[in-house]
């Protein structure tokens, strides 16, 4: 026994072991990523360096051996930063995508790759899963979104290619399956939240939170729920009865109450709802039109509550006869869209920037330009005044200046460039601000103030969606409803709030990249864009229906294989990620994430695949190679910067003169994603894989497995390390590995067959016949021909437990000694 | 005649200066003259091991006088021959002038007077492939010493005493290491000399098994009697083929002789020696990867503890010493510790050889005293600055060594002072550098070379000096960034905290030391986008040409490595700005001057006005 301290308290442990292992026991975390527990460690990585107290050194505490009188610390603000340099550097070399582009710019994070995979096979429902975990609102943010994922979408690298068509995979997964599916619920709790608002934020809210077990009543103050939705979204892009089909879920919400037409600080007050609720979310958006700042302006409408009129009005409203609609946003597309729809007059829209600076999304614009919108750019208003029973605006023109913060160039006005324009109707569409309710505390801009890096404002006051962030879309109200319902979590639960912070490693924006970055993608076959089945434009400017059809099933499944799903095999268990994050690297301090490599994927053979971009160097594979399998098939090659792990003769793994077994021990020991099966990349975003330990059939060494299944099929072979069994190093050939492909085969038997004598053909027969028909013919050759007549021989496909059973039968039933296995039980 | 030798240096450095031919021409011109036969020409004509003035090569040196020869032509060894060994006159005309007068004995040398040869001694007067040779120099007296006189604990108090410290780098105590591992309870231990040497331009290591290969065979059994062992290795680079086939050669007639083997000089004590050859890697250099060389693995490190001396070679304990360290010891013994110990600082005892390079006169190896100050080597033992050029700066300790600049001149160099002052002793690599160089591009080089030489085993190491590489490229290319030189520091502070190896801990060095002293160079790089030495190229502005002055004479079209100079003959060139890299080849070569950069110009212009 050996006295040691560790970080000020005395201990006695046993000398035979490391520092590490000493400290782990006792109950302390260090962090490493070169150590394994099978193997010998090497104190490569220098993530696990504790510090001495005697001589000040930094010691790895994996390679130290335990001696008396030793006196640690395992973490110090010293310690911190030297494991973080080291992290950062391996990040620095680091080269890949943790999550795949499109997941990283969703502002909610829903999981793009998971379902559109799962929508390519065919399997909606589960996409609508996998949707609906982080999209409340899959109906209506599958038609309104402005798909932040397909700008980012790695498939704009190829030549002559645009974007997987994302969006449209929650449309058709909500439209297909949206009632039939219940997301599932935690039980209630007896804890109660009021919602002021019914938009998205406040709808997404009570989503989360109900998720969780909360309950909540959503207060609305306008007659309808759905917010911006109902009111702000023109019936030609989300019709009313999507909308209405979609919010029923929210009224069948078990502990969820919809209560329309209170008005806060009318009907409810925000004391009394503190008083009585645990916890208030603010969510009442963004509604007060932005003021153009021009004399004469109140002779025009405002585009918000030019929307909300039309739609309470059913869409029914007088021509406004020639319109101009001044602004630039999808608010003044709408209202642009909408006019036409009400006129056969010219309808205008002035901007006082270019096209290229419109914030509306580029489809608005064309579908506005197609239904005839006029558009006047570099135009200004300055008043608006009426004349002859008409409006009379004028503009000044304007020209483009240097940048503003935005990063867009600022318009000047042109001296002396003034002109006039008449029109019957103008809206000022251009822009809205939030009307906080008086109680509560606002910034700069006039939105609701929260504590910085959460969504509290004051007590058990919350607050998400518009009326924080100012206007924004739908998917962002629902990403901060989201963030808001786990802070409201936390409160209730009396925890700090704290949204982990996640480390991204990325290859960088389509735009840096050309498919040679790509070599993950096999094959990449071009495979044009599925197209939106649009109404022709003179059609859909004479009514208010839906523009667009959901894309058929079909199509959507072939649109699937467009997707190269960029993320990382290792997305969710990567050790390198996992610290990264815990010491929240953002980007290398020394040098950026690597975009460009020398180096290639290896993959010439069908079991392993390397990808030496991932490497961080570890040396675990080298050492169970070496050391546990004995194959000598890896080692270290080259020095310097480019030191890396490789066969030899730089030679793949496949090649005749590797002494690779393909024991797969390398990928388990692997704490990145640099060393993976190949079968399971293929199968890798089935997530939620269930575990099964078993012993291997295929011979008698009894090696112990663990078989990850999905649906009670098999996506991957794991290994199993455990003292006190047959193989503690976890140790598994190729078979036990790879060779599990016949256990859901198709061609695989489900009935028994019995060969007619006659045809010579074998015909399906039920279990019962086929079971009486070998005993018959045993028990007649047994009476002919004695026990001994007998012989077995049984598959290695069989389990364990089916090869006992059919000696025990053979010994016990027939009473032959004569059958053998390959694993010889 | 019959008493004369000529001894031909044969170290590398006069090989390529041509000593082969000189040592032919000699043989030949001796036959040819009928003065000896075959048999006796090859007596009296030796090869020695370097001789050490290599910039004075080919050097041959005659005994008894020891008149030393030196820059010798082909043409001259008629002139020796007829003269000298045939008339018995010291050929005045080819001797070596220093300070006006001509040298006539090669100890009266500058650059060797001013040395202490221990570890050298013999090098330059023997003929490595003679044993007898070296037994005449006092060979194999220390060994039978040992064998007769003392016990093994006797021998280490002897070399405690001395204060011989390793000579391979981090200077740990080598008579504590004996004892530790003479201490370590095993059956099986092992000596291991480490000849890995792998600093750039250090050679003192293959000077010591090329020149005097029984000293390191009489050293190591004295090591393994010391500490118990009776297996021990030399770990040789592959790059040095002639210490290989030396010290083979050297190894077998030792047997014969009895000096190594069974039961040497009929004493109890076993010991044999194996060379293992390595393939050239620098952080083989380092102990723990030296083992796993040796066990026939890829040369990476271990942490240590265990240190080799529990835990050494195939798990047993092991001294390792590096080649010149163990070159001290059979005079050690022969002469005593006190001998030893009376030489040197208080903390630094003996001698330390050296391998000077760089902008200096005598440039090769030398061995002087601990506590000479940099000054005394630089400019009495070595000659000082030729060109009548400034001294700037000495790297001292290779890649893992630092810069020490002007104010540090009368440093007393011992492994303490040279620590304090951002160097390390290292394996005395000593580099000078006159004011044309510009520190950031040193800096950079030497880093180049460890980032390259990194195993790659820890991240710190092969990644961390990667990224400050990068950095130093940047700013030498006129990239910099304000806040790089901070970037540099800290991540070079966490390299030497957070690295594995000897190699990693010390990479950083160059550039951090460099930035101690000359932070004023890195700034100009990064501010003004000037390399004050005007070295870094890219930063360089492009040369011109006064059409005035120039005579069309087309050197300069034909030196330029770039193409960028046009011109017919003797019309006047012209430089293109945008292409010329500004090497300055241009103004090198031209006749009349009329090449100049514009700054240059109006400087001088203005001292001139």
């Amino acid at each position: 026994m050996a006295e040691i301290t560790i970080n000020g308290t005395q201990y006695q442990v046993a000398e035979d072991q490391t520092l590490l292992e000493a400290a782990e026991s006792l109950g302390y975390e260090i962090p490493t990523l070169c150590h394994f527990d099978i193997l010998t460690d090497v104190g490569a990585c220098r993530m696990c360096l504790v510090e001495d107290q005697e001589t000040g050194r930094l010691l790895p505490s994996c390679a130290t051996q335990v001696s008396d009188g030793i006196n640690i610390v395992t973490d110090n603000q010293r310690i911190f930063q030297a494991r973080k340099t080291v992290l950062d550097l391996l990040l620095s070399d680091h080269c890949g995508d943790c999550e795949a582009p499109c997941t990283i710019a969703c502002p909610a994070h829903a999981k793009v790759e998971e379902y559109v995979r799962a929508g390519r096979e065919g399997d909606f429902r589960k996409a609508l899963a996998i949707i609906k975990e982080r999209i409340p609102l899959p109906m209506s943010i599958g038609r309104v979104c402005p798909r932040f994922c397909e700008a980012d979408c790695r498939r704009n690298v190829m030549e002559n290619e645009e974007a997987v068509a994302i969006n449209d995979f929650k449309r058709k997964a909500a439209d297909l399956h949206y009632e039939e599916y219940t997301e599932p619920r935690e039980e209630l709790t007896d804890k109660k939240v009021a919602i002021i608002g019914a938009g998205p934020a406040g709808l997404g809210t009570a989503y989360f939170l109900r998720k969780w077990g909360i309950g909540s009543d959503i207060f609305e103050k306008r007659e309808k729920p759905g917010g911006m939705l109902r009111y702000g979204i023109p019936e030609f892009r989300l019709p009313k009865e999507i909308l209405d089909r979609e919010l029923d879920h929210f009224y069948k919400m078990d502990g969820v109450t919809i209560n329309c037409s209170q008005e806060l600080g009318r009907d409810i007050e925000l004391e009394e709802l503190k008083a009585k609720y645990d916890a208030v979310v603010i969510s009442v958006g963004c509604w007060q039109p932005s003021s153009m700042r021009t004399e004469g302006e109140e002779l025009a409408w405002g585009g918000i509550d030019f929307l909300e009129k039309l739609s309470q009005q059913g869409y029914e409203m007088e021509d406004p006869g020639e319109t101009i609609v001044v602004g630039g946003g999808n608010t003044a597309m709408d209202c642009v869209r909408s006019a036409l729809r009400l006129t056969d007059k010219n309808v205008h829209c002035y901007y006082r920037r270019t096209e290229e600076q419109m914030p509306a999304e580029q489809i608005e614009i064309d579908e506005a330009r197609e239904e005839g919108c006029n558009f006047e750019f570099l135009s200004q208003p300055v008043n608006l005044r009426e004349e002859d029973g008409r409006l009379v605006l004028k503009c000044i023109r304007m020209e483009l200046g240097e940048p503003d913060d935005s990063g867009r160039r600022r318009p000047i006005p042109i001296e002396g460039s003034e002109f006039e324009v008449r029109a019957d109707t103008v809206i000022a569409a251009i822009g809205q601000k939030t009307i906080a309710p008086e109680e509560l505390p606002t910034n700069d801009w006039g939105d609701v103030a929260v504590v910085e890096n959460s969504y509290q404002v004051e007590d058990n006051v919350f607050a998400a969606g518009d009326c924080v962030t100012g206007p924004a879309t739908v998917v962002e109200a629902v990403a901060a409803a989201r963030k808001a319902a786990l802070n409201v979590e936390s409160y209730l639960k009396g925890e700090e709030f704290y949204l982990p912070f996640e480390t991204n490693v990325s290859q960088g924006h389509w735009e840096s990249l050309d498919m040679e970055d790509l070599d993950f993608v096999e094959d990449p076959r071009p495979q044009e864009r599925v197209e939106l089945p649009m109404m022709d434009a003179k059609t859909r400017v004479k009514c208010f229906d839906e523009v667009s059809e959901t894309i058929s099933a079909e199509k959507m499944e072939k649109e699937g294989e467009r997707c190269f799903e960029c993320s990382c095999t290792v997305k969710n268990n990567c050790e390198l990620r996992d610290l990264a994050s815990r010491f929240e690297i953002e980007e290398p301090v020394y040098g950026g994430f690597k975009t460009k490599t020398g180096f290639e994927l290896e993959a010439d053979n069908p079991f392993l695949v390397h990808d030496p971009d991932k490497c961080i160097l570890c040396g675990r594979c080298v050492r169970v190679d070496n050391n546990v399998q004995c194959s000598d098939a890896i080692d270290f090659v080259n020095r310097g910067f480019d030191a890396r792990i490789g066969a030899a003769l730089k030679q793949d793994l496949g090649s005749e003169d590797s002494s690779c077994v393909f024991c797969g021990q390398c990928v388990e020991a692997c704490p990145t994603g640099a060393l993976e099966y190949r079968p399971f990349i293929s199968e890798r975003l089935e997530h939620d894989l269930e575990s099964t330990e078993t012993t291997c059939g295929y011979c008698g060494v009894g090696c112990k497995l663990d078989l990850q299944t999905n649906d009670n099929r098999v996506i991957k072979v794991g290994s199993i390390y455990r003292a006190n069994i047959p193989n503690p190093d976890g140790e598994a050939c190729v078979k036990g590995r790879f060779g599990y492909e016949f256990i859901d085969h198709p061609d695989r038997l489900t009935t028994p067959l019995i060969k007619d004598k006659e045809k010579g053909e074998f015909r399906e027969a039920s279990w019962d016949e086929a079971l009486d028909y070998v005993a018959d013919n045993f028990r007649r050759i047994k009476g002919e021909d004695g026990a001994e007549a007998f012989g077995s021989l049984c598959s290695a496909r069989c389990s364990n437990e089916e090869n006992y059973l059919i000696q025990k039968l053979m010994r016990a039933a027939i009473g032959t000694h004569t059958i053998d296995h390959c694993a010889r039980l | 005649m019959d008493n004369r030798e000529v001894l031909i240096c044969s170290g590398t450095g006069c090989l390529s200066s041509g000593a082969e031919e000189i040592e032919a021409r000699f043989r030949e011109e001796l036959k040819n003259k009928n003065l000896v036969d075959d048999i006796s020409v090859k007596k009296v004509v030796k090869k020695t091991g370097c001789v050490g003035p290599c910039s004075l090569g080919p050097i041959a040196i005659v005994k008894p006088e020891k008149t030393f020869y030196g820059k010798l032509d082909i043409e001259d060894v008629p002139v020796i021959v007829k003269e000298h060994l045939q008339e018995g006159k010291i050929v005045q005309e080819l001797l070596i002038e220093e300070d006006g007068k001509k040298v006539e004995e090669y100890t009266d040398l500058n650059f060797i007077k001013g040395q202490k040869q221990i570890a050298l001694k013999n090098i330059g007067e023997i003929d490595p492939s003679s044993i007898e040779d070296y037994l005449a120099q006092d060979g194999y007296q220390a060994l039978e010493k040992v064998l007769t006189e003392m016990t093994g604990e006797q021998v280490i108090q002897e070399i405690k005493d001395s204060g011989l410290r390793g000579r391979g780098g981090a200077g740990y105590p080598t008579g504590l290491k004996w004892e530790f591992t003479a201490n370590a309870e095993s059956d099986e231990k092992y000596v291991i000399c480490n000849a890995d040497e792998g600093d750039p331009g250090a050679f003192m290591d293959r000077s010591i098994i090329e020149g005097d290969p029984h000293k390191v065979i009489e050293s190591m059994t004295i090591t393994g009697y010391a500490v118990g062992a009776e297996r021990g290795y030399v770990y040789v680079r592959a790059e040095y083929p002639l210490a290989i086939e030396n010290l083979g050669s050297a190894l077998e007639t030792a047997r014969q002789e009895g000096y190594l083997g069974e039961n040497i000089l009929e004493s109890d004590f076993s010991f044999d020696i194996e060379i293992r050859v390595g393939a050239g890697a620098f952080v083989c250099g380092e102990e723990t990867a030296l083992i796993k060389s040796i066990e026939g693995e890829r040369g990476m490190p271990n942490p240590k503890p265990p240190y080799p001396a529990a835990k050494g070679l195939w798990g047993q304990p092991t001294v390792i010493n590096n080649v010149e360290t163990l070159s001290c010891v059979p005079e050690i013994i022969n002469l005593g510790s006190s001998w030893f110990a009376g030489i040197g600082t208080e903390s630094s005892k003996g001698s330390k050889v050296f391998a000077v390079a760089g902008d200096v006169r005598g440039t090769g190896l030398i061995e002087v005293p601990m506590g000479i100050t940099i000054r005394e080597v630089i400019f009495d033992v070595a000659g000082g600055i030729p060109d009548n050029k400034e001294f700037k700066a000495v790297q001292i300790g290779g890649p893992s060594g630092g810069t020490i600049p002007a104010q540090y001149l009368d440093l007393e160099i011992d492994y303490e002072s040279l620590d304090e002052a951002g160097a390390i002793m290292g394996s005395g690599g000593l580099v000078v550098m006159d004011e044309d160089n510009c520190m950031v591009d040193v800096a950079r080089f030497f880093l180049d070379f460890t980032q390259d030489e990194s195993c790659g085993k820890c991240p710190p190491c092969r990644i961390g000096t990667k990224r400050m590489l990068e950095i130093l490229e940047r700013i030498t290319s006129g990239e910099g960034e304000a806040g790089d030189i901070e970037l540099l520091e800290e991540l070079g502070e966490k390299i030497i905290e957070t690295s594995l190896c000897g190699l990693g801990q010390t990479a950083p060095n160059p550039v951090l030391s460099t930035i101690r002293f000359f932070r004023d160079e890195y700034e100009a790089h990064i501010n003004d986008k000037t390399c004050p030495a005007g070295r870094c190229t890219s930063l360089a502005e492009p040369y011109v040409i006064d059409p005035e002055l120039c005579i069309g004479c087309t050197q300069c079209v034909d030196v330029c490595p770039v193409d960028a100079i046009s011109g017919e003959k003797k019309e006047v060139h012209v430089i293109a700005e945008d292409i010329c890299i500004s090497c300055g080849a241009c103004e090198e070569v031209c006749p009349v001057d009329a090449i100049y950069q514009r700054s240059n110009k109006e400087e001088g212009d203005k001292n001139n006005g």
